[in-house]
């Protein structure tokens, strides 16, 4: 299945703002995570098709992802 | 502290703070171990000011009778990681209801000074009355206890933060400082002076990398009182950490709750300045007077963009390892530091930067750096000046003050400049007290007299509530972005119980980022304070500890003459909402009011005790 991920902040590091990626059914958004490489302890938000979403969630053909850093204040 | 006891929660009165009380009219220092009440006391900073505070009666923030109280947390000087803070309580010249008398707050910096103050053997400092003539006062550590001293002051008369403290360091060795610039002492005409607690590195660079102290006016109080400087002088009293304490830091810096802070090059998010990598997605980055326009001006300001040009260094106070402080310089031809320009959290840098619509990083600098010499909070200097310019915007034909407008960075500069030296009083009394003046309070975005913080009050009513402006004592600026809260129970819940407990930072004396996430009430503080004063405290209390702290600083607003309608949020957000902020719309006026009932409901229960304590009954 395809799914846009939109990455942002710190994330994009080394990585990319935006691509369609290939994903086998029964992906969840942690292991989009795990296989880009993030710390799960530096993901704050996690958007899905402009949503609020859990990091256990699956993911259907045609989602976009949208990953954030925490946000705290200073 | 003098501690008799391993019971902290049961057994205050076994628990002695060592306490100076300067009377600046007469010269006299008396010195005194006082026993603590309760919990609160022990564990120090606002915990304990507000209770003393709250015993006295003021109706007007510049008299004799109202204290500054210069104090620290139990944790302060200790070993823990982020233990730097020192508090600046006093009733607040900002600060204050529409109608009615001056409130009790309160104010942190981190830096050096609160170790090096701690270390003098001093818990407290309380300055009564007022000098005649400009002085500083030395604390220093005696023989048998600690000393102060006051001394003239006419040589740092005028001078900026930075160069007051560079002049003190020069007659005082292993000491560090606490300083306000000319805005505190123009204190009639500036109600937003902060005070500036010099760091390792400033001291070492000679760059003028100051913490602040900066909400509430403690600076302006500080002025007024004819105190311009502090010096705390004693060796510095750190021996190895404990394993245990060992593993805490350890945990904060790897652990979850700091990891957003630690510099990019270690994996981290590079301090709170990526808080607009994080919100512009959501189009809530405040810009021109919190009216995000949903185009992509913000991202200018991304690190990403804003390091093509200059050189960011990451650096930290004394021995922490969180390393939060992101300080922007010139870069040189090699690529290497040059020039020190100013340090970029996400606060000052929004409010000074994109929120007056200045989008160039090297002017939000030089507004940042203005700013800090100048001896002002960047939170109230910025949102004052955002809502000048949204008047001028809006008045064309009659603009005030210097006529600027938005992104206009010579004019917004001479602002700056001119507030701090007490020319523009109509900016440096404040947003609440400009909007009276023109009589369009709507778009002043304070809450009860006290400017917000860079978060737009769209994400977050729970401002309302906040004893001490925003996010800074009201924990839910992120529960909307982050976690996607949109439902009654859970903001009820949030600011009457969870969210609170963020305060407790502002008692301990560490950083919230010690733990961010979980408040105080946790097993790393309990470690601490096990191994560094041999006190055994249970998370609950430290949970009812840091709820009695907030009630009472909530009942002290109500006594000084706040209403009901003054809990509330700028009335821009409920009648003419941003179609730009791509946020579930939770502001609404039917929201808010049913949040309001059921939030003062559950505070009602609690609150009479309180009303009887702070002599507000009725
Ligand atoms: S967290 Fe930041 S402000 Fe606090 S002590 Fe560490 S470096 Fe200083």
């Amino acid at each position: 299945m395809k799914v846009r991920v939109k990455l942002h902040g710190v994330f994009r590091r080394g990585r990319f703002k935006e691509e369609i990626r290939d994903y086998p059914a029964g992906t969840r958004v942690v292991d989009v995570v795990r296989e880009l490489g993030f710390s799960d302890q530096l993901l704050g938000t996690v958007i899905i098709n402009d949503m609020h979403a859990d990091i256990e969630q699956e993911l259907k053909d045609g989602d976009c992802l949208m990953l954030l850093p925490l946000l705290d204040g200073g | 502290m003098k501690i008799l006891t391993t019971d902290p929660a049961r057994e205050p009165r076994k628990i002695f703070y060592k306490r100076a009380v300067v009377d600046l009219k007469s010269g006299a220092v008396t010195y005194e171990d006082v026993p603590c009440r309760n919990l609160e006391d022990v564990l120090g900073g606002f915990g304990r000011s507000f209770q003393d505070l709250a015993a006295r009666h003021i109706t007007r923030a510049y008299c004799d009778e109202n204290p500054l109280i210069v104090n620290t947390g139990l944790l302060t000087g200790s070993r823990a990681m982020t233990g730097m803070r020192t508090y600046f309580s006093g009733y607040s010249p900002i600060k204050a209801p529409q109608k009615g008398a001056p409130t009790a707050i309160w104010s942190a910096a981190s830096g050096k000074f609160g170790a090096k103050f701690k270390w003098t053997g001093l818990d407290e400092l309380v300055f009564e009355n007022r000098a005649e003539k400009p002085v500083y006062v030395v604390i220093r550590e005696g023989r048998s206890g600690p000393l102060v001293e006051i001394k003239s002051a006419e040589h740092l008369r005028g001078l900026f933060t930075h160069d007051k403290i560079m002049r003190l360091q020069k007659e005082y060795a292993d000491a560090h400082f606490a300083a306000i610039g000319p805005a505190g002492e123009n204190w009639e005409e500036v109600l937003m002076g902060a005070i500036a607690c010099s760091t390792e590195n400033q001291l070492r660079s000679g760059e003028d990398k100051s913490r602040f102290a900066g909400r509430g006016g403690m600076g302006s109080l500080m002025g007024y009182k004819n105190v311009l400087a502090l010096v705390a002088q004693s060796k510095d009293k750190l021996a190895a950490p404990s394993d245990e304490v060992k593993r805490v830091n350890l945990n904060v810096i790897k652990g979850g709750g700091s990891l957003r802070l630690q510099p990019v090059n270690r994996g981290g998010g590079g301090g709170t300045w990526g808080a607009y990598d994080v919100m512009q997605p959501f189009h809530a980055v405040p810009v021109n007077n919190f009216r995000p326009q949903g185009n992509d001006l913000p991202e200018k300001l991304f690190r990403e963009n804003v390091e093509k040009d200059y050189h960011i260094k990451s650096e930290a106070c004394f021995r922490c390892g969180i390393t939060c402080h992101n300080n922007i310089h010139e870069r040189n031809a090699d690529g290497s530091a040059g020039r020190f320009l100013a340090k970029f959290d996400y606060e000052p840098l929004n409010l000074l930067g994109t929120n007056l619509g200045i989008h160039d990083a090297g002017q939000a600098a030089a507004l940042i750096h203005l700013c800090d010499n100048f001896g002002m909070d960047a939170i109230s200097l910025g949102v004052t000046l955002s809502y000048l310019l949204s008047y001028n915007a809006r008045h064309p034909e009659k603009p005030l003050l210097n006529g600027a407008t938005f992104g206009d960075f010579p004019k917004i500069k001479e602002l700056v400049e001119r507030t701090g030296r007490g020319q523009y009083p109509e900016i440096g009394q404040g947003s609440m007290r400009l909007a009276q003046s023109t009589g369009e309070p709507a778009y002043a975005y304070q809450v009860k007299g006290l400017e917000l913080a860079a978060y737009q009050p769209e994400t977050n009513p729970g401002y309302a509530w906040a004893i001490a402006g925003g996010h800074m004592s009201m924990g839910t600026y992120g529960m909307l972005i982050r976690e996607g809260k949109t439902d009654l129970d859970s903001w009820v819940q949030a600011i009457t119980d969870d969210k609170l407990q963020i305060v407790g930072f502002d008692m301990i004396g560490l950083c919230k980022f010690f733990d961010i996430a979980k408040g105080i009430g946790t097993e790393m503080v309990r470690t601490c304070l096990r191994s560094e004063h041999g006190l055994e405290v249970s998370a609950a209390d430290l949970r009812t500890a840091v709820r009695r702290a907030f009630l009472r600083g909530l009942v002290l607003e109500l006594r000084q003459g706040y209403t009901r309608e003054e809990y509330t949020l700028p009335a821009e957000m409920f009648d003419d909402p941003n179609p730009h902020l791509k946020v579930p719309r939770i502001g609404t006026r039917e929201f808010f009011q049913e949040l309001s009932e059921r939030v003062w409901a559950v505070f009602e229960e609690e609150l009479d005790e309180f009303l009887q304590e702070v002599g507000a009954a009725e």
